[in-house]
């Protein structure tokens, strides 16, 4: 008996495939990871039960993870954007940084009401945030200066820029710790209800406009035009000079909001090293949730619960932070992975007889 | 004659949501032919050969090789029974030799899994496990290559290449003959050749066909598939027209005329001379004085372009590829900046403004590359037409955007210009239509809006005869609604039938002027190539008598 494993491509993919993949793979994903559970002598069934269930049924779990949503899905839209312009903006993290530094900045040296003062705060991270990522727009749309690259960097400097600013003119508290003094109650984002503060409204407005933006405005329209052909889109009289610009700055506005919001709404003051990488995190965000902001929502949250559950897991059952990790890490190569399988099946063939030569992946050509 | 028949294809049924591909085709190819398959743009062509080839499946019919009934699930299979394509696109890796090109596909294992390998250090019971020879020819790839071999195949079909040549060294017709080694590496006995010619310049295609010749000497048959007719004339022994993916007959080529042929494509009869009636020059519409412009790599293209085009004038130009054409088109529609001189539309002086300035001041351009300039491959057929209207205040307004508004004028446009194979124009994508019908959508985009100046770079090439009679006539028709044109053509045929005036361009600048009623063409000929050259120079040939003659009623 001979035994031949075969991919073919798919002439196109059933509707069941498109929802049932995402849900499949994250399964398998967690049925991976439970090996290390093992191996570690915690039952996985207990452990994914404090992950994923009591995250998303206690009161505690829920407000947890929508508060982590809030940066993730700003900074998702930040690199969702550009995304939609053929740009790539991997510099998520340093807007995120500006935007959250300058907004700071404002909460701690401006004395106004709350009403005005966390807009204004928001306001000047947006500005901040803007400006971070115009730099690479520009000299992208400009002299075609790599934007991947130029946006990447960036955010080393924003990193070293915050960790001065924390270390030198913006230190304040009790000891010598990098970080800001606390915010006062007016700088402070309000609570919107069961302790998730307010900057889920901002979150939430900022999905909406992005969507009405893409999908029924004019300017979404050359966005998407831009993003599929430049030189045709010039041709028809689209800047693309405009477009690259306005996508990354919009996008570095979100990144900034989602800087300020964790500061002055989760964490009370700013502490060095007090984003886990959301601006990172957000790449796979933004590709999981490239076909329309909601998705970008979506995956956002599905985040959220991923980075709560995980901390969930870690103190209940003492895993490591690594295991953590791993088990996030592992749940994102799946979904990518599971891309290919939508375009293609594999099978295998049990056969008697001589081996075949199993068939190779054929794309469909022209 | 049934005992050479080598490929028979029964009553082959393929649909597509919304569009029947191939509607009970037969075909049948004898041995040792080169059976030509004629058809518009999006005729089925290209499906009925993918089905063969093992790329779609069937819904219904069946395909029988020397008598055996096949049931091709892949390329593989289709391969292992004998039969081969070369694709219009090249599937080449142009980093490695042509040898190792010729045997990618097969993936070889990796050394250390053939079974028959004599140093592996993979114990013999583990290589011949069929999981892991099974994993391996999926995933490791051998390259040692046998070279030798791959040398004497080329050698004995005559074929020029030095196998152990990088791609990237060679010219797109030994690309081409890479492609077709691969296939007789892999032992074909029948061969699909996807539209050969359409990468190839004149010359490279009569290597073509000394080269297919050879192969249908050694035993081959040959399905080649094409919508030139003058191909078909040349090469072809035997050819079967399809039409909306029907098979509308088979015929021995030496017994039919071009103008049956092309009847049989369009199913009606074609005009391949067309009436231009006078129209009344307007105002001017475009007044260019001493342009200059450079090409891409920054050396001069244009030098000193004088144009005047006026209302309801076709000015004709003419000229050898690469004499400033796709710089001068991409001057007049805004998309390329003037080093010196003026450009005036309609009166007004948009010297060095920007594209948008060109397409509100009533400009439209039909670029040569239609994927390039002319449309976003991955977007809708609605958004590619209305990818320069959209900012009309009919589609709501600013800056919302109604997207219902968009789909009825894409729809209209597709109905009026006659573009197939859309079946919603917010699905179908521009990239999924065929050359001819992308080409219609462009032009119905361009000339839809009512141009005051229309620039048209090779607007018929790469499409087939229907298309080809509908887009001229579409701009004679714009021309006597007082649209001034620029007709950009290497086809000197249908520089002299839509032209007012003729250009010829030569080295960025205007060398000769005259009209259709006076011109000579040799005279063309010759300043198209310098003017100082022998006769002989000409790049095109006059209309073969036959086809003018069967359009005369």
């Amino acid at each position: 008996m001979n035994v031949a494993v075969t991919v073919d491509a798919r002439e196109d993919s059933p509707a069941w495939l498109a929802y049932g993949t995402p849900v499949f793979t994250v399964l398998a994903a967690l049925a991976v990871s439970a090996i290390a559970l093992v191996v570690l002598d915690v039952n996985p069934v207990a452990a994914y039960r404090t992950m994923f269930v009591e995250t998303l049924v206690t009161e505690f779990g829920i407000s947890e993870t929508l508060t982590k949503a809030i940066p993730l899905i700003l900074t998702g839209l930040a690199v969702y954007l550009p995304l939609k312009a053929g740009l790539f903006n991997i510099g998520a993290e340093g807007q995120l940084v500006a935007g959250a530094l300058a907004g700071t900045w404002i909460g701690l040296n401006v004395s106004l009401p709350g009403l005005a003062l966390v807009p204004l705060m928001f306001v000047a991270a947006a500005v901040a945030g803007g400006i971070w990522a115009g730099i690479p727009a520009y000299l992208r749309a400009k002299w075609d200066v790599n934007e991947i690259i130029t946006s990447l960097l960036l955010t080393f400097v924003a990193l070293e820029i915050q960790s001065y600013l924390l270390r030198g003119p913006m230190q304040g508290g009790a000891g010598n710790f990098p970080q800001s003094d606390r915010f006062s109650e007016a700088a402070t984002i309000p609570e919107l209800f069961g302790g998730v503060h307010a900057g889920l409204l901002a979150a939430v407005c900022m999905v909406i406009a992005t969507y009405v933006l893409m999908t029924k405005t004019r300017l979404g329209f050359e966005i998407t035009f831009v993003g599929s052909n430049d030189e045709a889109a010039q041709q028809a009289g689209m800047s693309k000079f405009y477009v690259y610009l306005l996508v990354f700055v919009v996008g570095g506005a979100f990144a900034a909001m989602g800087g300020i919001s964790e500061i002055a709404g989760a964490q009370g003051r700013y502490r060095a090293g007090f984003e886990p990488g959301y601006g990172f995190t957000a790449i796979p965000i933004a590709l999981l949730g490239r076909n329309s902001a909601f998705k970008v929502m979506l995956a956002g949250l599905f985040f959220a619960v991923l980075f709560v559950g995980g901390s969930s897991m870690e103190v209940a059952f003492g895993v490591p932070a690594a295991l953590v990790e791993i088990i996030q890490a592992l749940v994102i190569l799946f979904l990518i992975t599971a891309e290919f399988f939508k375009s293609y099946r594999v099978g295998i063939d049990l056969k008697r007889g001589p081996a075949e030569t199993p068939a190779q992946p054929q794309r469909g050509d022209d | 004659m049934s005992e050479d028949t080598t490929l028979r294809m029964e009553g082959i049924l393929k649909e597509f949501p919304g569009v029947v591909a191939n509607d009970h085709v037969d075909l049948s190819v004898e041995r040792g032919e080169i059976h030509g398959l004629l058809g518009e743009n999006g005729a089925g062509k290209s499906t009925l050969m993918k089905i063969l080839y093992g790329l779609y499946s069937q819904d219904d019919g069946d395909i029988y090789l020397d008598g055996e009934r096949l049931d091709l699930g892949s390329p593989q299979d289709a391969i292992d029974a004998g039969i081969g394509m070369v694709h219009q696109h090249f599937m080449l890796i142009p980093r490695l030799t042509v040898a190792e090109n010729v045997v990618l596909g097969e993936r070889e294992p990796a050394t250390a899994f053939r079974s028959d390998a004599a140093d592996s250090w993979l114990p013999a019971a583990i290589r011949n496990n069929s999981l892991v020879q099974s994993l391996a020819g999926q995933f490791s790839l051998g390259l040692d290559v046998p070279e030798q071999r791959i040398q004497d195949l080329a050698d004995q079909y005559g074929f020029d290449i030095d196998v152990s040549a990088k791609i990237w060294e060679l010219d797109v017709g030994q690309q081409q003959r890479v492609e077709i080694l691969k296939a007789l590496y892999r032992d074909v006995d029948l061969l699909i050749l996807d539209e050969p010619t359409a990468v190839l310049t004149p010359t490279e295609a009569e290597r073509l066909f000394d080269s297919l010749e050879r192969l249908t000497d050694e035993g081959l048959s040959i399905i080649f598939i094409t919508h030139k007719l003058t191909e078909v004339d040349a090469i072809v022994d035997r050819v079967t027209v399809l039409r909306e993916g029907q098979n509308v007959g088979t015929a021995e080529v030496s017994s039919v005329s071009r103008a049956d042929l092309a009847e049989m494509m369009v199913g009606r009869e074609v005009l391949f001379e067309i009436d231009r009636e006078a129209v009344d020059l307007g105002e001017p519409v475009l007044r260019a004085r001493g342009v200059e412009a450079t090409d891409n790599r920054n050396i001069e293209a244009l030098s000193g372009i004088d144009l005047t085009v006026r209302q309801g004038e076709i000015v004709g130009i003419a000229g050898v590829s690469g004499n400033g054409q796709k710089e001068l088109a991409e001057v007049m529609a805004g998309i390329r900046d003037v080093t010196a001189g003026e450009l005036v539309v309609n009166g007004e002086d948009i010297t060095g403004a920007k594209p948008k300035t060109f397409v509100d001041s009533g400009v439209s351009f039909v670029p040569e590359d239609r994927l390039q300039y002319g449309c976003a491959e991955d977007l809708s057929v609605m958004h590619n037409a209305t990818m320069k209207d959209f900012r009309d205040s009919r589609f709501g307004d600013r800056p919302f955007l109604d997207y219902g508004e968009l789909r009825e004028y894409a729809e209209t446009l597709v109905e009026e210009f006659d573009v197939r194979g859309v079946s919603d124009v917010t699905e179908t994508k521009a990239g999924d239509l065929s050359g001819g019908n992308l080409q219609k959508l462009i032009l119905a985009r361009e000339i839809y809006r009512d141009p005051d100046l229309l620039i048209a770079n090779q607007p018929t090439r790469g499409v087939d005869v229907g298309a080809i009679e509908f887009i001229r006539e579409t701009l004679l028709e714009q021309r006597k609604a007082g649209t001034g044109i620029i007709l950009l053509s290497e086809d000197l045929d249908e520089i002299f039938d839509l032209s007012d005036r003729i250009l010829v361009v030569y080295e960025g600048e205007f060398v000769y002027e005259t009209t259709p009623a006076e011109a000579d063409r040799e005279r063309i000929g010759l300043e198209m190539t310098g003017g100082g050259d022998d006769e002989g120079q000409m790049e095109t040939s006059p209309p073969p008598s036959g086809v003018t003659q069967g359009s005369e009623s």
